[in-house]
């Protein structure tokens, strides 16, 4: 757990010790959705990272004028307000990526991930720890579809970012069967199922060594 | 730092009070952003349509670069000189909007076709063109007595008006899985081979049925025909089945290379409703436009 005197640790703890998809399993459907290029995969881990920041700063700023019934209410009317910002604004300056994210840009409003640091910790804490909380957990959630994402790019397209790197001339053809050819599971939404399985496995064991 | 949670209860009024606070400074927020936004999303859009049509016209690469034919037929990197004129350049020439708008404005003319295969212009028409475009795009501009349709024009330094188009770009709309789709389709000027096709708004499944605005599945579309072909190899203009057909699976495993292979495309793994609902909108907007395509079939053979 975070370390009530250091700040910082709000945000450090859920990069790693507290990954919100490695260790809560939280946010995985658009972490199975969304990781089949790595540009959207980033701009996926913005969005929750910036939603998820600023929701947990004003839930936070509210918390003590929020009556308990309606609580959950509250923080869903937050996250929504900051969900519909960022969704606007990628229409408005980034329509191509809009378009790729579709419906999973309006998703983040029931993205566990955002609603568990909600009523987990920013309901509890000053607007600051909870704002770096919010934070961590946007950015934890990054990272790990940052790996998925550049995992199914680079094996499903042979891409990173969209640029080439696996050479064309290896590639299979009609002259030369035998070639390389892009694994199409990669492609499709389970290929993260199992990426990330592999992912929680590995990073248990390394933390079953320390 | 963890507090203590209040303990007393608030009356019902505090509570409905705080709630319509929160509601309406939420209200506020929003409705300030979305009206600082309008225009600036608009022309996103707008922008988007006009590069999804040159997109299926193939003056435009999926990768953002403008593309020409060279003398065999094969479509090549282009960039943009002046007054909309393209000449040969490498794939990292990504043209600037106002560049694209250009080249939009001076090559893909709008016109009104009139159910018996004969065009017009908006103008003629006494249509304004801004208004028809907005007001029937949820309908079909198919259902309409006089539907849409775009020329293709050639790639010239000069503007001439009177220069044969190099095809047409017909809006096609109709139903995936979740929403409505539209899309464009450019046909030659022979009335039946593809030059492209695209789809500019859709809300299908990512990863599955999203594919269709993918460029992998995009491609499979140029050179197949939308007349089917007759087994003696003639295409009966007059009644022949209109449409792309997307099979379920793979076009060579389920129809060979029957004449049906030639309007059939691979079907997306897990998108078979998307699928239909593609069959579906070219079949219905095609057929619409059939007259259209058997006049220009016949001025093309006349040649």
């Amino acid at each position: 757990m975070a370390d009530p005197k250091k700040p910082m640790t709000y945000l450090t703890s859920q990069l790693w010790k507290d990954n919100q998809i490695l260790v809560a399993i939280l946010g995985i459907c658009s972490a199975l959705g969304v990781t089949n290029r790595l540009s959207v995969s980033i701009t996926m881990g913005i969005a929750v990272a910036f939603v998820a920041a600023f929701s947990a700063f004003f839930v936070s700023l509210l918390r003590k004028v929020t009556p308990d019934s309606v609580r959950m209410i509250t923080q869903l009317a937050i996250v929504s307000v900051f969900v519909i910002i960022i969704d606007q604004l990628l229409q408005a300056y980034f329509y191509s990526i809009s378009k790729v994210l579709s419906v999973f840009v309006g998703l983040i409003i029931t993205n566990c991930l955002v609603m568990g640091r909600m009523e987990g910790m920013a309901k509890n804490v000053t607007p600051f720890p909870a704002f770096l909380d919010g934070l961590g957990a946007g950015l934890g959630y990054a990272w790990v579809l940052f790996i998925v994402g550049g995992i199914r790019e680079f094996f499903g397209f042979g891409q990173l970012f969209g640029f080439q790197v696996v050479p064309l001339s290896f590639y299979a053809t009609a002259e030369n069967p035998n070639g390389y050819e892009n694994l199409s599971l990669m492609v499709s939404p389970p290929a993260a199922f199992f990426i990330i399985g592999v992912m929680i496995w590995i990073y248990n064991n390394i933390n079953k060594k320390a | 730092m963890p507090e203590e949670p209040n303990k007393t209860t608030p009356s019902n009024l505090s509570v409905i009070t705080f709630i319509v606070i929160l509601s309406f400074t939420c209200a506020i927020i929003l409705s300030v952003l979305a009206s600082v936004l309008a225009k600036p999303k608009e022309m996103a859009k707008e922008l988007d349509r006009n590069k999804e049509m040159m997109i299926a016209a193939k003056m435009l690469s999926h990768n953002g670069y403008f593309l020409i034919e060279n003398e065999n037929g094969d479509y090549i990197p282009a960039k943009y000189e002046k007054d909309g004129f393209l000449v040969p350049g490498s794939i990292e020439d990504i043209p600037s909007r106002d560049q694209l708008l250009k080249v939009y404005e001076k090559r893909l003319i709008p016109f009104l076709e009139n159910s018996k295969g004969n065009l017009t212009t908006f103008e003629a028409a006494k249509i304004d063109k801004n208004e028809y475009i907005s007001e029937h795009k949820k309908t079909g501009y198919y259902k309409q007595p006089l539907k849409l349709l775009y020329k293709i024009m050639p790639n010239t330094e000069k503007s001439e008006v009177d220069k044969k188009p190099i095809g047409y770009v017909i809006p096609v709309n109709g139903f995936g899985l979740w929403d409505a789709i539209y899309g464009y389709i450019a046909i030659k000027p022979d009335g039946n081979t593809v030059i492209g096709i695209s789809w500019y708004e859709q809300k299908e499944t990512p990863g599955l049925g999203a594919g269709i605005s993918e460029a992998y599945w995009q491609d499979l579309f140029p050179g197949k025909l939308i007349f089917q072909e007759t087994p003696s190899g003639k295409t009966d203009f007059k009644t022949a089945p209109i449409g792309i057909t997307v099979v379920k699976g793979k076009v060579s495993d389920v129809l060979g290379t029957s004449p049906k292979s030639k309007s059939a495309v691979d079907g997306m793994a897990g998108a078979t409703l998307t699928g239909n609902g593609v069959n579906e909108a070219y079949k219905s907007v095609l057929e619409a436009y059939r007259p259209f395509f058997i006049k220009i079939h016949d001025q093309y053979s006349k040649v």
